[in-house]
């Protein structure tokens, strides 16, 4: 055996944390090296912070709110669940889509062969991130709201009941779209198809829902994630879906289920 | 070592790859050859795990590449140079790839100082000319210092400059004792750098041996003699078990006997000699003997066919 075998032959068994750590680094520099990444989180910031400042203005010049209108809560995340859930669940589809379409993948697949491994370190740098941002905006949207509507009396503070659950569920929200988007991206494997794919299932989903006759639109409309979205973030929960618990339970299953479909794609597929 | 067992991969009717079986020895540069489309690189993506055989088995050092937790510092591969993320930095794109096998910082720096790309190190690899990319794949390669190497045609693109390093890189990583595997359809290229050959065609192994008997062992291998009375001398050689054969301007090629036993068998009957040529082909002459009945592709057999459906 020759010397160069035989130092590759003592080299140590990675113990799993360190392998964690590897894949972690190597999803995390992967998506920080990129400078669409931050030039698209500052827009996406900017435009988020500027709409809902628009939106809660609007609200507040109105003499009275409108009966069943917009919760002084509920107005807080109406920029947010397009101007920072769309870029941020384009950033996650990239995440996989980028990599195939560069041949990239191939480079991933071969410096670590254990796909669910890549699948696992993807989502866990995209959750993350997609959570630290949307709890930032989620917050940064409420406070902002809040600071325009109470000149009016009509803000609600985080320590109503309920509230503090909502504002942090807004954030969660953004972490469970970003999830479902990457899961699609490595099932379609293409940019254009997995975005349509992804805006499709977080937003045109449940937009037909509402054209179905009464009964259909709450029993189905309620497996959504814009309606589960809606449900955890509101003050009060509308009567027809499910509970707020429940709703959270659609938030998850709808990443879990794209990821484990994902999972079993990739480990099936060649690359 | 990279041993392959009847390894054999379909997609839909083509068999890309047929019941393909050959080892792939350390302290060797082995050059992979074979026509485009031979199956070269559908078999280098099945040893790296990226595509899974339909039969047989791929193995290095004894196991499957996919059972390996930090394979970068076992097998080092470039299989597409191009396929790289052009918004990236060359530095980060090895950076990223050197932490997902845990490999440090200080060893990113030192490939991007052996492949020459220390002065490029913080620019996006899109701008990249194809011989940068190829030097980039290449430190990628070497990031695990691993002692198995494949490599999937690099001397594409480039430069004299670059096609020369990378024969002497190769040259270099095989004397170190690594396994290195390097496919190629230049076989011009491969006579400089490969000590062993295994030759593919149609997916099916055509030849497994060392480079230099690929020469000797190709049936234009024969030496030339003239001689004033080549009649007589050429009875004499048949007669000794040599096959003669003709040429133009009066000199016989022999095969079956070397020059000195010509020689001396045209110096035992009196003979005189007045040219004796050993002579061998070229490796690539060689090889598209070797090649010409499995060329998937080859221009003189389709323009052959369509003249002949016209």
């Amino acid at each position: 055996m020759t010397a160069v075998q035989t130092r590759a032959a003592q080299a140590p068994k990675p113990s799993p944390a360190a392998r964690a750590h590897d894949v972690l680094a190597f999803e995390w520099t992967k998506l920080r090296s990129v400078r669409s990444t931050s030039i698209t989180l500052l827009i996406a910031a900017v435009v988020t912070i500027g709409a809902t400042g628009i939106v809660a203005h609007a609200v507040a010049s109105t003499p009275k709110p409108p009966p069943g209108g917009f919760s002084a809560l509920s107005v807080s995340f109406l920029a947010y669940a397009e101007y920072t859930v769309i870029p941020v669940s384009v950033l996650a589809v990239l995440q996989f889509t980028s990599e195939y379409s560069s041949g990239l993948i191939r480079t991933t697949f071969a410096a670590v062969p254990q796909r669910w491994t890549v699948l696992a370190g993807k989502a866990a740098v995209v959750g993350a991130a997609a959570l630290v941002i949307g709890e930032v905006l989620a917050f940064g949207c409420f406070a902002l709201v809040q600071a325009i509507l109470s000149g009016r009396h009509r803000g609600v503070s985080l320590g109503q009941p309920g509230v503090l659950g909502a504002v942090l569920a807004a954030g969660f929200v953004l972490c469970a779209c970003a999830l479902t988007a990457l899961g699609l991206a490595a099932i379609v494997r293409h940019t254009a198809g997995a975005i349509t794919a992804a805006l499709g299932v977080i937003y045109l989903v449940a937009g037909l829902c509402f054209f179905l006759p009464s009964p259909w639109q709450a029993d189905i409309g309620r497996f959504t994630l814009a309606f589960a979205a809606s449900q955890v973030t509101a003050l009060h929960p509308q009567a027809g879906l499910f509970s707020p618990g429940g709703s959270m339970l659609v938030l998850v299953a709808w990443p879990a289920g794209t990821l484990l479909v994902a999972g079993l794609v990739i480990t099936r597929r060649d690359a | 070592m990279i041993e392959l067992r009847r390894l054999t991969k379909r997609f839909g009717t083509l068999t890309a790859v047929d019941d393909l079986s050959f080892t792939v020895r350390p302290g060797l540069v082995t050059g992979f050859l074979g026509p485009n489309g031979a199956g070269k690189t559908t078999t280098m993506r099945i040893i790296l795990g990226l595509a899974a055989p339909t039969a047989g088995t791929a193995v290095v050092d004894g196991r499957r590449y996919q059972q390996s937790l930090r394979p970068l510092r076992q097998v080092g591969s470039l299989l597409d140079a191009t396929a790289v993320y052009g918004g990236r930095t060359a530095r980060d794109h090895l950076l990223a790839v050197a932490l997902s096998n845990g490999i440090g910082r200080a060893r990113v720096a030192q490939t991007l100082e052996l492949a020459g790309l220390s002065a490029v190190a913080t620019q996006r690899v899109g701008g990249f000319s194809l011989g940068m990319k190829q030097r980039l794949g290449i430190a990628a390669a070497l990031l695990g210092e691993p002692p198995v190497l494949l490599f999937d045609e690099p001397v594409n693109g480039l430069d004299t400059d670059g096609v020369r390093w990378i024969r002497l890189l190769l040259r270099e990583l095989a004397a170190d004792g690594r396994t290195v595997l390097v496919s190629s359809h230049l076989m011009s290229e491969m006579e400089l750098t490969a000590d062993h050959l295994i030759i593919i065609g149609r997916g099916r192994l055509l030849a497994d041996l060392p480079a230099d008997r690929l020469i000797k062992s190709s049936a234009r291998a024969n030496v030339l003699v003239k001689s004033p009375r080549a009649h007589d001398l050429a009875t004499l050689l048949t007669a000794s078990g040599a096959a003669v054969t003709p040429e133009d301007g009066g000199g016989l090629a022999v095969t079956g006997l070397d020059a000195p036993a010509i020689a001396d068998l045209a110096a035992a009957n009196g003979i005189a000699v007045h040219e004796l040529v050993p002579r061998q082909p070229s490796l690539e002459q060689a090889y598209l003997d070797l090649t010409a009945a499995s060329t998937d592709y080859r221009a003189g057999a389709r323009a052959a066919e369509s003249t002949a459906s016209r």
